[in-house]
């Protein structure tokens, strides 16, 4: 599991609508800045700070190519991310059991 | 877009016995506690809308977890609605909200319990399916939002 730090702002950068957007784009595969800025409408500014945002948490990498900037997916962080989430299940599953045996056993 | 972790059990009581228990301390340790030695929980319930309840647990007293849920619908015995900030022994914390449903069923209680708040439906389902890339769900999720 990542620090909590990260995880934090992993959940920060997948709460914009946008951004996940921009994921969705480079899971098809590389893009420009202005290749993302293209479909949603965003000035180059608008895209960059959301790529530099994906980028802090790893999500997005990105790297010069010739006079563009290239974004490709970074690092699997989301493994982590559902980790975390599955933890939570299983905390939530085990106070049901044993509130549930309490009840029943007070009957 | 749905965005909630939901988790039921049955429970053979009534749901006033099972509201009733849930909403006192004994429940309420029972809820948050463990068989690990030294587990701690202490609870603070004001059980009216608006009212604060805080629930603090955790294995030692230099790890402890809480939360601080608000009150914001008691509709005993069927369903509470909180809105809960969860503080962590790191010192993060985290938002959500939590509905406790008790539905009677021939003298027994289906209890769900549903938290949602959690940024992407995505994460929430990606731990449960396995799947490796969360990636083509951000597409189907976006599809669906658009």
């Amino acid at each position: 599991m990542q620090h909590n730090g990260t995880l934090d702002r992993t959940f920060f950068a997948l709460s914009d609508p946008t951004r996940r957007s921009i994921l969705a784009r480079l899971g098809g595969g590389p893009a420009t800045i202005g290749e993302l800025a293209e479909p949603f409408g965003l000035t180059l500014n608008g895209v960059k700070k959301h790529v530099g945002i994906l980028e802090e948490v790893e999500l997005v990498v990105t790297a010069k190519v010739g006079r563009a900037r290239e974004c490709r997916l970074g690092p699997a962080q989301l493994q982590d991310a559902s980790g975390w989430i599955d933890g939570y299940r299983r905390a939530w599953e085990r106070r049901l059991d044993r509130f549930g045996a309490y009840v029943e056993k007070r009957r | 877009m749905i965005d909630e972790l939901r988790i039921d059990r049955v429970i053979d009581a009534p749901s006033d016995v099972v509201f009733d228990a849930f909403t006192t301390d004994g429940g309420q340790i029972a809820f948050y506690g463990s068989d690990d030695p030294g587990w701690i929980v202490e609870s603070h319930c004001d059980l009216r809308v608006g009212g604060l309840w805080t629930v603090t647990f955790g294995p030692s007293s230099t790890h402890l977890y809480r939360h601080r849920n608000v009150f914001e619908v008691i509709d005993r015995p069927r369903r509470l609605m909180l809105a809960t900030t969860e503080h962590r022994p790191d010192g993060s914390s985290f938002d959500f909200s939590i509905e406790f449903t008790f539905e009677e069923q021939e003298g027994k209680t289906l209890m769900t319990v549903t938290q949602s708040g959690f940024p992407t439906a995505e994460l929430r389902d990606e731990h449960g399916r396995g799947v490796p890339n969360a990636f083509t769900r951000f597409e189907r999720a976006i599809s669906t939002e658009r």
